[in-house]
């Protein structure tokens, strides 16, 4: 492989261009696809991410290639970096980076951004609050499942 | 009753309804089991979500299972026994809360657990006669033996007759082997050889309501206050150390069960503080240290209800 093929460009939705390791890249199961497929070039559009949340990805691809290649880093520090990585992303850019990750079907990641969404639902009102979700039950349905379901609910 | 939660009316469109269906399972999978009836009130195609059986294979192929505790309790005061399960409050103990929906249990009937599901053998009441209990929506179903099959199948274990009486009270399956006790011996039955043997040594204690955690039995031994352990590969019987400040607690020797719950072991005991009779319930991690013997790390330790209750039987599920 000459040093040209080691590297790839992903272009984004909104026609950012990003410059990768092809080692990084291939995480994606479906950029992997996307290269098998020779009909792609070294340039692979990605219709349905933005640059913004396409660079983030690319961090995550990263740290986890740069682990898997040199294994430098002890499981314990990727962990507590994924951690930090979903810590402080808020809800918009999590449920978009749920979507890159389904769409470029990246696993771990869409394991990483999924539990993120879980542990930050604890609460009734947070959910209705963070998946800003209508509540279209009638008062009687509700009393209904609350009825059904009276040993989850603190009195 | 006094949850409430307010109708939203948001006109921005919701970003969790733009994943795909199976993306929204995923994250479902992920969130405590004991939050899902909130989750059911978020709206009614979280509600479907819920209720839906591919969300509990989720759960178990991301493997986001949990063992939940259940307990059988006798209520003294209104001579009847309920399902209790065994939650977490917000303050982090726990607490036993009653499952209004399941009929009233009754007297003669054993339990089993499989799963998810509790399943009710014997008895007179018409109710709970062949029934199970699905610990995911806590409703009642036709029993089942075959858990596979969903039939009966009659004679796959034929009983020694000469051998063993029918008043086997306690069985057990450790390493691939059935083990029962009537009054006077214990018994072993290897499946492949289709064959009983008494067990001796297992007869040497009076064992009852025993668990089985690691292939290892565990019982409480109530009159003499310890927590013992049948090793049937070593064929011997130790004594479980490192509970010697939690077993004094136990005013009770008759009334303490032990289950086996998540690759622990649960102790259920009754205190009695100022008149008043407390359920507690003590987790234990077990530990085999060098030359065999099993120490017991006491985790957590929680008074869960107060009342006069009989506990006829602790369950543990996972769902």
């Amino acid at each position: 492989m000459s040093k040209s093929e080691k590297k790839i460009v992903l272009k984004s939705l909104d026609n950012e261009a990003f410059e990768v390791e092809k080692a990084v890249a291939l995480q994606s199961q479906t950029i992997w696809v996307m290269c098998e497929d020779k009909c792609v070039g070294n340039e692979i559009p990605l219709e349905n991410v933005t640059g913004q949340i396409l660079a983030k990805v690319i961090d995550y691809c990263k740290k986890h290639a740069v682990v898997d290649g040199d294994g430098d880093e002890s499981s314990e520090e990727l962990k507590n970096w994924d951690t930090e990585f979903t810590k402080n992303m808020d809800q918009s850019t999590l449920f978009n980076m749920i979507l890159a990750a389904n769409y470029l079907n990246i696993k771990s990641l869409l394991n990483l951004t999924c539990q993120a969404v879980a542990d930050k639902t604890k609460t009734i009102d947070e959910f209705h609050t963070f998946l800003n979700i209508e509540n279209n039950f009638t008062p009687e349905e509700e009393a209904q499942i609350c009825q059904e379901n009276l040993w989850a609910f603190d009195d | 009753m006094s949850y409430k939660i307010t109708a939203k009316k948001t006109p921005s469109l919701s970003l969790i309804t733009s994943l795909p269906e199976d993306v929204i399972i995923d994250i479902l999978a992920r969130v405590p089991r004991c939050d899902y009836p909130k989750i059911s009130l978020v709206s009614k195609h979280f509600q479907s979500l819920v209720a839906s059986p591919e969300l509990y294979v989720r759960r178990s192929l991301l493997n986001c299972t949990e063992h939940c505790l259940y307990a059988v309790l006798f209520n003294y005061e209104t001579k009847d026994s309920h399902l209790y399960i065994l939650r977490r409050k917000p303050n982090c103990n726990r607490c036993l809360v009653l499952i209004p929906s399941l009929p009233v249990i009754p007297w003669g009937v054993s339990f089993v657990t499989v799963g998810s599901r509790i399943y009710v053998f014997g008895g007179n009441d018409k109710k709970y006669i062949e029934a199970s209990i699905d610990c995911i929506s806590h409703t009642k179903m036709m029993m089942v033996f075959n858990t596979e099959t969903q039939m009966w199948e009659p004679e796959i274990i034929k009983m020694d007759t000469e051998l063993i009486s029918i008043n086997c009270f306690y069985w057990v399956v450790m390493a691939d082997k059935l083990f029962t006790r009537d009054l006077y011996n214990s018994f072993a039955y290897e499946p492949t050889k289709s064959k009983w043997k008494m067990d001796d040594m297992l007869n040497s204690k009076v064992w009852r309501s025993a668990c089985v955690v690691d292939d290892v039995l565990y019982y409480y031994d109530g009159d003499e206050n310890k927590i013992r352990a049948y090793d049937p590969k070593q064929k011997c019987w130790s004594v479980v150390k490192g509970l010697e400040k939690l077993l004094p607690e136990t005013i009770d020797p008759w009334w303490s069960e032990t289950v086996s719950y998540g690759g622990k072991l649960t102790l259920f005991f009754r205190k009695v503080e100022m008149q008043t009779s407390e359920i507690w319930c003590a987790e234990i991690a077990l530990e085999r240290r060098q030359g065999g013997e099993i120490w017991g790390k006491v985790e957590w330790c929680d008074h869960l209800l107060t009342g006069n209750f009989h506990l006829r039987k602790p369950l543990a599920v996972v769902v």
